[in-house]
C-alpha cells in the first residue's frame, strides 16, 4: 500500500518535472481570483461570462491599482496566465463561435481557500462547532441504541462518526492552527511596535496581549466545558458499541474521542504558552520600555561593550568553596596477580619414519655395478624402472654421482647419446667393470 | 509594604527551600523573578538573610530590576571574577534582552546570533585577541574555533551565575539578571564614573586583559 502510493507520488513529481509545470502569480492575479470567487459564491454562478471576467478585473484594479491604463490589454493577459497555469479554465466548448464561459479550476478555488478562509478560532466559531459537534453525537447515540444490523451500524454510527464528527473536530484543530498563526502575528507585531515606536508602542502592545489573552481564556474555558460533555457522549456511543460487539464503531469513537482530547490539550498548552509570554513582555513594557523611554541604555551598553576589550572590568560573584568531602576509609584488597593455569609446554616428541629412499637407491646402484655392467646406460636400465617415473630425471644425476664417486669412469672424445628408460637421453660413459666397485 | 513571612532567621533557615537558595547564592547565582518560588523566599526573608549573609562578610544585594545575588565584601567568603569570556558574552546578551526582536521571541534568542553580535560591536580581531590572550600568532581558522569554543564556555558560566537558560539546540533563553552587565551604563553619570564606583563598592574589579588568564581569586570561608 505504502509502495503504491510512493509510486504514485514519484509519478506525478517526474510529470510535474517534464511538463516543467510551476505556478507564477501576481498579486493581481491572486485579488483577481478571489473576487472571481466571492462573485460566483455571491451570484450563485457556476461559471463566468467572458465579459464577467474582464468586468471583475477592471473592479479589482480600480481597487489595487487605480492609475493603471490599458486594463482590457491587462485582463486579457491576466486571464492567459491563469489558463496556462490551470487556474482558469473554458468550459462552454464552442470555441470560436462566441465568446467564452470559463470556471475556476480546483486549484485556483484551493490557492483562494488559503487565502480567504477564516480559518482562526473564535470563540463564537468553537462554541458553534462544539454545539453542532454535541447534536450529531446525540442524534448518533440514539441511533446506537436502535441499531440491530452492521448495515444499520455502519450507515447509521459509524459513518456519522468518520465523516460529519470527523470533520467537524478537524474543523476546530484547523481553526486552531489558525489562531497559533494569529498569535504568531501578534508576537511579530508587538516586536515591531516596540521596534518603530519603543515607548509610544507600549499602550498598542498592551492591547494586543490583553486581546489575545481574552480570546485564549474564553476559548478555553468554552473548551473545558463543552469537551467534558462530548467525551461524556463518546464514551456513551463506545459502551454501546462494545456491548453489540461493532469492532468499527468502537475504534471510530475512540478516534474522535483523541481527536477531542487533542483539541482539548492544544487549549492548555496555548494558554500556559501565552501566559508566560504574556507575563515576559508585560515585564519587559514595565520594567525596560516605560524606565528607558529613548532606548538611551541600549545605547549606551552598545557602546560600553564595544570598548570593553580596551577598558575591560570584571564583575564580582560570590564562589564559596565547596566542603570537601573526605573519602570513606575502605581496606584495599589486595589484589591477586594475574597468572594462567600451568600447562606443559614441552611438546611431545613424534615418531617420523625417516626417508630411506636414497638409502635403497645407492644399495641398487652399487649392485649393480657389483654385477659388472660396463656402461652408464646398462646401470640405468637396471635401475631406472625401479624408480618412479617423476622422479627418474633427477634420479639420474643422483645415479651419475654416485658412479663417479665410487668408480673411475670414463668417456670417448665423441660422447654417443644412448635413450634409458624415461624417455631420457645421457652421454655414455663406459665403467670400469667390477674394478671400480671394490 | 509587603508584609514577610519570616519573623526570625531560624524560621527561614528550617523552611524547605533555604539549603538550595542558599548554596545557590554562595555559589554567585542570581535569583529572580522567573525563579518562582525561590524569589518569592528571598524577597521574605530578605532583612532577616541581609544580616544573616553580612556575619560571612557577603552583601545580599537586591537589584532594582528584579534579582538577588550575593556579592563578598570581606574575606570569608570565596569570590571570584568573571573571565573575559563571561563579560563579553554577558554584555552581549544583556544587550540582545533589551532588543525588540528578543521580545517578539518570548525571551529566547539563539547562540549564533550572539557570537555575530559580539562580533560585529567588538570586531574580529579584537574578540580573538580578547579571547585568545596569550597568543601573538594565530592561524585564522583555529582562533575562530577558540573563539566559539570560549564562548560556549562563557555561555555555561553564565547559565550556572543565573543569567541565562540553555535550552534545546543553541537556543538561549535570556534571564533579568542580565541587566547586571548594565549597571555601569545605567545613570545619567558618566559610564566611567559609574564604574570607579562600582568597583570602590567591591562589584567590579578593572583589571589589564593580560592579569585575565589567572586563575580567579579565591578567599576561605
Amino acid at each position: 500500500m505504502e509502495q503504491s502510493v510512493q509510486d504514485a507520488s514519484l509519478r506525478v513529481i517526474a510529470s510535474l518535472h517534464r511538463d516543467g509545470i510551476g505556478l507564477e502569480l501576481k498579486p493581481v492575479d491572486l485579488c483577481f481570483l478571489v473576487a472571481l470567487q466571492t462573485r460566483a459564491s455571491q451570484s450563485s454562478l457556476t461559471c463566468f461570462e467572458e465579459e464577467l471576467l474582464l468586468d471583475v478585473f477592471e473592479q479589482v484594479c480600480d481597487a489595487v491599482d487605480p492609475d493603471g491604463e490599458n486594463l482590457r490589454k491587462r485582463a486579457t493577459n491576466a486571464i492567459r496566465r491563469l489558463r496556462a497555469q490551470r487556474l482558469l479554465s473554458r468550459v462552454d466548448g464552442a470555441g470560436i463561435i462566441r465568446a467564452g464561459d470559463y470556471s475556476m479550476t480546483r486549484l485556483a478555488s484551493g490557492i483562494v481557500e488559503f487565502f480567504m478562509a477564516d480559518q482562526v478560532l473564535t470563540c463564537e466559531s468553537l462554541s458553534l462547532l462544539t454545539k453542532a459537534l454535541l447534536a450529531s453525537l446525540f442524534q448518533i447515540r440514539t441511533e446506537a441504541k436502535k441499531a440491530q444490523t452492521p448495515d444499520e451500524w455502519r450507515q447509521h454510527v459509524v459513518g456519522p462518526l468518520r465523516v460529519t464528527v470527523g470533520d467537524l473536530v478537524a474543523g476546530i484543530e484547523r481553526r486552531q492552527r489558525g489562531l497559533d498563526a494569529q498569535q504568531e502575528q501578534v508576537r511579530k507585531q508587538i516586536g515591531e511596535l516596540l521596534e518603530a515606536d519603543w515607548f509610544a508602542a507600549v499602550d498598542q502592545c498592551q492591547q494586543l496581549l490583553d486581546d489575545t489573552t481574552t480570546t485564549l481564556s474564553e476559548l478555553n474555558s468554552v473548551l473545558l466545558h463543552d469537551t467534558h460533555q462530548i467525551l461524556t457522549v463518546l464514551s456513551d456511543i463506545e459502551q454501546v458499541a462494545a456491548q453489540a460487539g461493532m469492532s468499527d464503531a468502537e475504534e471510530a469513537t475512540q478516534r474522535v474521542s483523541e481527536q477531542v482530547d487533542r483539541v482539548t490539550a492544544w487549549g492548555h498548552t496555548r494558554q500556559l504558552a501565552w501566559s508566560s509570554y504574556y507575563q515576559y513582555v508585560h515585564r519587559f513594557l514595565r520594567d525596560v520600555v516605560r524606565l528607558d523611554p529613548s532606548r538611551a541604555l541600549s545605547e549606551r551598553l552598545r557602546n560600553q561593550l564595544a570598548d570593553w576589550t580596551r577598558q575591560p572590568f570584571f564583575w564580582v560573584v560570590a564562589q564559596a568553596s565547596r566542603i570537601r568531602v573526605l573519602r570513606e576509609n575502605a581496606v584495599r584488597e589486595q589484589r591477586p596477580p594475574v597468572i594462567r593455569p600451568p600447562q606443559d609446554r614441552e611438546v611431545p616428541l613424534e615418531y617420523v619414519p625417516s626417508d630411506r629412499e636414497a638409502t635403497v637407491l645407492e644399495d641398487l646402484v652399487r649392485a649393480v655395478l657389483a654385477d659388472g655392467k660396463a656402461t652408464l646406460s646398462e646401470v640405468l636400465d637396471v635401475v631406472l624402472p625401479e624408480v618412479e617415473s617423476a622422479k627418474r630425471f633427477a634420479v639420474v644425476g643422483r645415479i651419475a654421482a654416485q658412479i663417479v664417486a665410487e668408480g673411475a669412469p670414463h668417456s670417448a672424445r665423441e660422447r654417443p647419446w644412448v635413450q634409458v628408460p624415461g624417455e631420457i637421453e645421457v652421454e655414455e660413459w663406459v665403467l670400469a667393470g667390477g674394478q671400480m666397485h671394490a | 509594604m509587603h508584609e514577610s513571612a519570616f519573623h526570625q532567621l531560624e524560621e527561614v533557615i528550617q523552611d524547605s527551600l533555604f539549603p538550595v537558595i542558599d548554596l545557590a547564592l554562595r555559589a554567585g547565582r542570581h535569583v529572580d523573578r522567573d525563579d518562582g518560588e525561590r524569589y518569592a523566599f528571598v524577597l521574605d526573608a530578605q532583612s532577616l538573610l541581609e544580616s544573616f549573609y553580612r556575619r560571612y562578610g557577603c552583601e545580599l544585594i537586591h537589584a532594582s530590576d528584579g534579582f538577588f545575588y550575593l556579592l563578598p565584601v570581606g574575606d570569608q567568603m570565596g569570590r571570584r571574577h568573571l573571565t573575559a569570556g563571561e563579560m563579553l558574552v554577558g554584555q552581549t546578551l544583556a544587550l540582545l534582552y533589551l532588543e525588540p526582536t528578543t521580545v517578539q521571541a518570548g525571551g529566547v534568542t539563539q547562540q549564533s546570533v550572539v557570537v555575530a553580535r559580539l562580533a560585529s560591536l567588538v570586531g574580529e580581531r579584537e574578540l580573538i585577541k580578547a579571547l585568545n590572550p596569550r597568543r601573538r600568532r594565530y592561524d585564522e581558522r583555529v582562533a575562530q574555533e577558540t573563539v566559539r569554543t570560549e564562548i560556549a564556555k562563557a555561555l555555561r558560566g553564565l547559565e550556572s551565575l543565573g543569567f541565562v537558560d540553555l535550552e534545546e539546540g543553541e537556543q538561549l533563553r535570556l534571564r533579568l539578571g542580565l541587566l547586571r552587565f548594565a549597571e555601569a551604563v545605567r545613570g545619567l553619570n558618566e559610564p566611567a564614573d559609574a564604574l570607579s564606583g562600582l568597583i570602590a563598592e567591591g562589584k567590579a574589579v578593572a583589571q589589564t586583559p593580560g592579569d585575565e588568564d589567572e586563575e580567579p581569586e579565591e578567599a576561605g570561608i
